[in-house]
């Protein structure tokens, strides 16, 4: 009786396969559905109407985002950010009941006013830091910074794209690269004519015009 | 690190566009031929001149006694002996203070304009009625609401909100949304809530609780670096923009943003913030020009200046500078005089309709660039968010009433005009025709929206967020 059902067993398993290798050697393949139907997304607009532009139309950052990318890329917050935040566009859900994102005037002049602030404390903070890895913006700089104009343009260079790539998350490069290079050096030798204590200005210029670049606020 | 790379591009292999290339070209010939001042710094320039139509929206804060100002009866006919009939009582002979009349103000006659057809209450005094011949005065508006932030909120967007909770923009900012003024700050409301619902940002009031906060979005930064670096920094940021940049730029955002920045430097280059510094001593350039504002608003303290009349000035220098489009102003509060004397009432308005005659008077004698005076470019709102009972309580002050009246004053509306009226009795809200303001027991109360699409339609523009026709007569 035992050796009847496993016989029984084995038939039937058998017949199965064969079943399956029919319909396969039949070349009959159900396609998938797709399980997106129209309606269920937003497809991307016509690159054609916008300029050649694919995806989506740049954002500027809230005012959150704003305070959180300060803290990120300069390494300190800019602390008369909550009293400015108002005018900046920061909802307060009772008279306001949505985040301004609009970089208007108010808005520009504003973030001018941080972007010195949390800079210039910021270089003039990581130029008494004789170790280098403790810095936030200037970890590629000498321990000392007696004269940046000794620096070779490579090494303006390495700092420039560490800089750029911490604020905007994309490196310098190319001609681009040059012109801020230039833009460093000049001010590294004005910088060696003035006192010791304006020795942090060559950094805190070139955080100030990353931080109020189009590619800082926006995303 | 906040966002990743996408432009594959990169700036070497980026095709030059037409607006990049004039950018350069522009740049170049700009620092060439203008003795270095930026080419777009240039440009804006000659954009900074006043707006060609202007507004002031003027809130007196608290619930204004109407009696006192634009709808004053004669206490002559309404005697305390017949307040029982009348539900009215002036109270003019409890002011007690020679500064105020004892009955209704008539304005003496101007030349050329004839007598005022509006008679004034003794609180708004003799400074402000003499330019009854720029004035409309609206009365028996029907506020349907006693409570302040309601009517505040009703009369601010001409809409009733929904419990306290305000409905749909500010006059101003629908003002500015659909004229889209090229002022740097287009709205500005000073101590004044603004809302918007349905406008760009561009269309949002800068909102100052004070003189300072002004001064401050227009003064440069007080971080500064070696002036050579600062001249650095400004001629780096005025090299034509890469592509990856233009990328970020593209569809409005780095083009407001570019432009945002260009207007705050040319704002700080023209050093607007000193227009506003009143007090300035002597020996500045500006000296003198501070001194006329001075002179003209009697500004003598600190107190001055941020008191009533220093609003005023702050409001004329916005607008005669260029700096903003449409002002909403908290000018004048303490009215909510439940207890007391007629006289702090009374003594509370004078104080903003005389800041506010000097403010008329100003503009009034100040040329506008495209001709005329300011006057005749600017139109003028004077509200509050209700009035107050015309029977005086137990306490001797007066509670909040149903029944108010407002101001129009200048550009787009008729002069020497009153349209409307309370009732005899209680000075109730009437109901008119409002297509001629005849009575009419079968016509229509006034309300808030009639007198903000009246304020639209008068610069011509679209009243039909408010749901209602203009009150036409107004119309100039």
């Amino acid at each position: 009786m035992r050796r009847l059902v496993l016989t029984a067993a084995l038939l039937a398993l058998a017949s199965g396969c064969t079943k399956d290798d029919a319909q396969s050697t039949g070349g009959i393949i159900e396609p998938i559905p797709n399980p997106h139907q129209p309606g269920d997304f937003t497809p991307l607009p016509d690159p054609e109407v916008q300029d050649g532009s694919v995806g989506r139309a740049p954002r500027r950052l809230t005012v959150a985002q704003l305070d959180a990318a300060i803290v990120g890329a300069v390494g300190q917050r800019w602390s008369e950010l909550d009293s400015r935040a108002t005018s900046m566009g920061r909802a307060d859900y009772a008279l306001v009941v949505s985040e301004n994102t609009e970089p208007n005037l108010v808005f520009a002049k504003f973030l001018e006013d941080g972007a010195r602030k949390v800079c210039i404390n910021q270089a003039s903070a990581e130029m008494r830091m004789t170790d280098a890895s403790a810095r936030t913006m200037g970890r590629l700089l000498p321990e000392k910074w007696d004269d940046l104009t000794k620096l070779t343009d490579a090494e303006v260079r390495a700092q420039l794209v560490y800089m750029s790539t911490r604020f905007w998350g994309s490196p310098l490069s190319g001609e681009e690269l040059t012109k801020w290079t230039t833009f460093f050096t000049q001010a590294a030798a004005r910088v060696q004519t003035l006192a010791s204590s304006k020795r942090h200005e060559t950094l805190a210029v070139v955080c100030i015009a990353m931080l109020t670049d189009p590619r800082f606020i926006t995303y | 690190m906040k966002k990743n790379r996408h432009d594959e591009n990169g700036s070497q292999g980026c095709a030059h566009g037409r607006r990049t290339f004039l950018k350069a070209t522009a740049g170049f010939m700009g620092s060439t031929l203008l003795g270095g001042l930026p080419f777009r710094a240039f440009a804006q320039a000659a954009e900074m001149a006043p707006a060609d139509r202007c507004f002031v929206f003027v809130y007196f804060n608290g619930g204004w006694d109407q009696l006192l100002a634009f709808d004053p009866r004669d206490p002559t006919e309404f005697t305390a002996d017949r307040a029982s009939e009348t539900k009215i009582l002036p109270g003019y002979d409890q002011i007690n203070d020679s500064r105020f009349e004892s009955r209704p103000l008539i304005p003496a006659e101007l030349p050329g304009v004839g007598r005022s057809n509006i008679d004034f209450g003794p609180a708004v005094g003799n400074e402000l009625a003499r330019h009854y011949d720029l004035m409309t005065v609206v009365r028996g508006i029907n506020m349907n609401t006693l409570g302040h932030e309601v009517g505040y909120r009703y009369f601010l967007t001409g809409k009733m909100p929904i419990g306290s909770a305000a409905r749909g923009s500010s006059t101003a900012t629908e003002i500015v949304g659909q004229m889209k003024p090229r002022v740097p700050i287009a709205s500005i409301s000073y101590n004044v809530e603004s809302y918007n619902d349905r406008y760009g940002g561009y269309a949002n009031a800068l909102r100052v609780s004070r003189r300072d906060d002004l001064i401050l979005t227009l003064k440069g930064s007080t971080d500064m670096l070696d002036s050579e670096i600062e001249k650095q920094l400004l001629d780096f940021r005025g090299q034509p923009v890469n592509c990856e940049q233009a990328a970020y730029g593209a569809r409005g955002l780095g083009t407001t943003y570019s432009n945002s920045q260009e207007q705050m430097r040319l704002i700080q280059s023209q050093g607007l913030d000193k227009s506003f510094d009143f007090l300035v001593g002597p020996n500045q350039p500006h000296s003198a020009e501070m001194a006329a504002i001075r002179t003209k608003y009697n500004l003598t303290s600190a107190n001055d200046v941020n008191g009533e009349r220093g609003r005023a000035a702050t409001v004329a220098t916005a607008l005669k500078k260029g700096i903003a489009q449409c002002v909403t102003i908290n000018l004048t509060g303490g009215l909510d005089t439940h207890f007391g004397s007629q006289l702090t009432q009374a003594n509370n308005q004078r104080r903003g309709f005389d800041a506010l005659a000097m403010l008329v008077k100003d503009l009034r004698e100040s040329g506008h660039p495209a001709g005329g005076t300011f006057m005749d470019h600017t139109t003028i709102m004077v509200f509050s968010e209700f009035s107050r009972t015309p029977l005086i309580n137990s306490s001797g002050g007066r509670d909040h009433h149903l029944s108010n009246s407002a101001l129009l004053m200048g550009a787009g509306i008729k002069h020497n005009f009153v349209f409307g009226r309370s009732g005899d009795i209680g000075m109730a809200p009437g109901t008119f025709d409002l297509r001629n303001g005849a009575s009419d027991p079968n016509g229509e109360n006034i309300l808030p929206e009639h007198v903000i699409a009246t304020v639209l339609a008068s610069a011509g523009l679209d009243y039909s967020i408010t749901r209602v026709e203009p009150l036409r007569p107004i119309l100039a």
